[in-house]
């Protein structure tokens, strides 16, 4: 023991040198220090110690240490013995501990040196920094980016956890070699990657250079690499560090881009292939305006985007005749669809005849549009063609009914040229033959005004209105003038049946549509054959009339029936195009159908035709039967 | 003077030109129609036929084919009731085309007939 050691030096001497020395020593220390025998118990300390004792100060020699130095004592015991080594927090502060054995050549016996040093400044500069690579770490997990270094003598690598994440591997089964990697790298890329490789190996820092890795699940994700080289002391690279990044869904909205452009493209060069003017119109604003309109737009109304945005739609609008483009707006203001036949004008001052389509573009259905695609066509000549075509089908139907017409007369006419011939020679001689010419003469005479009552009939119920007319008598009044201009071995077969019935029609148009169909019935026999003509009441059921878009009731049906040639499917799609014929040059026009056609859905009915190669043709003229809602029934001699 | 088949459907008609040619002093045999008169040809014995083209049964141009399928090379006037210019009638051009050796248009006049009979009856 050392009795009277103490560490204040205005307590008495020190017995001997051992014993002032070793409190030199104890008060020259940096940190705080005290002393304990072999059973703990204070023999020595220095100033720095007080605070660590706790209260007693002086009274401690002898005693075992409290405060701070007891709890580091019994830690230091209970860890290693006599030596130690230890932080420990105490306080709010922390504490370097470190204890040691010596011996006192005065007391003979071991003591034990307990020094404790404040840290705390060092030991929060240490929690900063870990704080911060904390931070990093989630930082290039958050950017997906695994960091790594490769050593180039041994081909080891450091890998962060991320970079096994990138690659589908564990720390644990994946054995880093330059080997195992490159059959990551997908087969398409591998060259690719192996020039990365001898590039960073000569030295050269790598920007963002890309490949795929197939994972193993199969997976091929697409990876950035940046890398620098680390060069030695002699100048000589030895490793290289750098960062890797999955761009996998970067690539992905890339390709997507280049193919949206690509589409883009393709529409495009479609659009401007187009034979028909497209335009796509906006209507945000008060006028109407061009977005967009396709290379064939441009040359029918000689504008371009540019110019039509400029003008508006009001550009097409001629001065006069413009009243067609109204509809047009209409359709756009009320976000409906239609189509149109207007004159439209040129840039150029010109203006054509047009065919305008109108169809709104919505996002959604039934909510209204604002942008609109317009089509435009030029039916300039459609229209030429279409009415010099009427007007020879409209000279030929008259030549017929001429023919017809004229050969009735001629037959009258004979008798009574030739029986006033020879009468007037012999009416002095035989009183009585020429009173027998006379009556011939007079019978055939009425027979022609019959027929000529008949033709002026025809010519005075040419109206443009419909009427009720007694459609058995028209059908037959135009089987009477059709009779002759057929060719003989062609026969006509009448079933008359509906005698009484009032239908809905124009006359004219009645023995149009009897002559279209019976013409063509005789035409598709090869000069013989029989053409029925029949005329009765049909009663439609809902879903016969739906087939032929008409109500259901009582309908007149005209059939004419022929066992000529027919027609395929194909002929039979295309039988209501106007001038579409399959008969030779010369033979017909290709619009008695289609104007049959229009004439009974003019009227309210239709015309269906049912067909078969060889076996013949049957056509059906639904017509509207008079009902007492009809206007005025007309009683026609 | 001549003995003459006369193929006409028509009553006025086939009337008016009998008295013509009988006034002329011909002799007439009626036939209403194309197969009519080739049984009348073939029981009797004419120098010439007068041949409406439209009737029933068998046309006047059927009428002409079948004679001179035959080999038949008697005259034929036809008369015809359709306009020499009349489009799509079916008429005189065929008949000229099937052996007729004159046309007629109707109507015609007593002298225009005789002259056709005439001069169809010199060309056998």
């Amino acid at each position: 023991m050392i009795p009277n050691f103490e560490v204040d030096g205005s307590k008495p001497a020190p017995q001997d040198l051992a014993t002032l020395n070793a409190q030199i020593l104890l008060d020259s220390a940096p940190a705080a220090t005290i002393v304990v025998d072999h059973a703990g118990k204070v023999v020595g300390y220095n100033t720095l110690a007080n605070a660590l004792l706790g209260e007693r100060g002086a009274d401690v020699i002898g005693q075992h240490p409290t405060g701070a130095f007891g709890i580091f004592l019994e830690r230091a015991r209970r860890a290693g013995g006599m030596s130690a080594h230890f932080e420990h927090y105490f306080d709010h502060a922390w504490y370097a501990v470190v204890a040691f054995p010596v011996q006192s050549s005065g007391v003979g016996a071991s003591l034990q040196v307990i020094v404790a040093a404040d840290v705390t400044d060092a030991k929060n500069a240490e929690f900063a920094i870990r704080e911060s690579e904390g931070r990093l770490e989630e930082a290039t997990r958050i950017a997906r980016l695994g960091t790594y270094k490769l050593f180039w003598d041994t081909g080891s690598a450091q890998w962060s956890p991320h970079m096994y994440v990138l690659h589908g591997l564990t720390p644990d089964t994946h054995a880093h070699s330059a080997e195992s990697y490159r059959r990551l790298v997908h087969p398409e890329d591998r060259e690719a990657y192996d020039r990365i490789l001898e590039d960073q190996l000569s030295g050269k820092h790598i920007r963002a250079a890309e490949y795929r890795i197939v994972r193993k699940d199969g997976a091929v994700r697409w990876l950035r690499l940046d890398g620098r080289v680390l060069f030695d002391a002699e100048g000589e690279p030895y490793a290289s560090f750098g960062t890797c990044q999955d761009v996998t869904e970067g690539k992905q909205r890339e390709q997507e881009l280049k193919n949206l452009l690509r589409r883009n493209t393709i529409l495009y060069e479609a659009l401007d292939a187009s034979p028909i003017g497209v335009a796509v119109v906006t209507t945000d604003g008060d006028i109407p305006d061009f977005f967009y309109v396709n290379a064939e737009f441009e040359n029918l109304t000689r504008h371009n985007t540019s110019s039509l945005s400029e003008a508006g739609i009001h550009a097409l609008r001629p001065a006069d005749e413009g009243d067609g483009w109204d509809d047009v707006l209409d359709a756009l203001s009320s976000s409906s669809s239609g189509a149109f036949e207007l004159t439209c004008a040129r840039r150029n001052g010109d203006s054509f005849i047009a065919h305008v389509e109108v169809a709104p573009v919505r996002d959604h259905p039934g909510q209204v549009a604002n942008v609109f695609v317009l089509n435009l066509r030029d039916i300039t000549i459609d229209r030429q063609r279409a009415e010099a075509l009427l007007q020879s089908q409209k000279m030929e139907a008259l030549g017929q009914l001429s023919g017809g017409v004229a050969h009735e007369i001629n037959n009258l006419l004979q008798p009574i040229l030739a029986l006033s011939e020879l009468g007037a020679e012999i009416a002095d001689t035989n009183p009585e033959k020429v009173r027998k010419y006379f009556d011939v003469i007079s019978s055939s005479g009425r027979k022609a005004r019959d027929i000529v009552r008949q033709v002026l009939t025809f010519a005075r119920r040419d109206a443009p209105q419909l009427a009720p007319y007694p459609i058995a008598s028209l059908v037959g009044d135009a089987l009477d003038l059709l009779q002759s201009s057929l060719p003989p071995e062609i026969k006509l077969e009448r079933h008359i049946d509906v005698v009484d019935i009032q239908a809905v029609v124009n006359s004219t148009q009645v023995s149009q549509i009897v002559l279209n169909l019976v013409k063509n019935g005789a035409d598709s026999m090869d000069g013989s054959g029989t053409v029925s003509v029949s005329l009765d009441c049909v009663d439609l059921s809902e879903p016969a009339a739906a087939a032929l878009t008409l109500s259901p009731g009582q309908w007149v049906v005209l059939r004419v029936v022929d066992g000529g040639c027919g027609m395929d499917a194909y002929t039979l799609s295309r039988i209501f195009e106007p001038f579409y014929t399959t008969k030779l040059a010369g033979k017909g026009t290709g619009l008695g159908l289609s104007v049959a056609y229009s004439i009974a859905t003019g009227w309210g009915g239709t015309l269906s035709i049912e067909s078969e190669v060889d076996k013949g043709t049957s056509a059906m003229v639904y017509i509207p039967i008079a009902t007492r809602e009809s206007p005025s029934i007309r009683k026609l001699g | 003077m001549a003995n003459i088949l006369l193929v006409e459907d028509s009553p006025e008609v086939s009337m008016s030109v009998r008295e013509i040619l009988e006034s002329a002093g011909h002799t007439i045999e009626d036939a209403v129609s194309g197969k009519d008169a080739l049984q009348r040809l073939s029981a009797g014995s004419f120098d010439i036929i007068v041949s409406d083209i439209w009737m029933p049964e068998m046309d006047g141009i059927a009428l002409l084919k079948e004679i001179r399928g035959a080999g038949n090379n008697i005259p034929v006037v036809v008369i015809s009731g359709g306009a020499p210019n009349a489009p799509l009638t079916y008429t005189a051009p065929l008949a000229a085309t099937f052996g007729a050796n004159v046309v007629v248009y109707k109507p015609f006049e007593k002298a225009e007939l005789l002259t056709a009979v005439a001069s169809a009856l010199s060309d056998s």
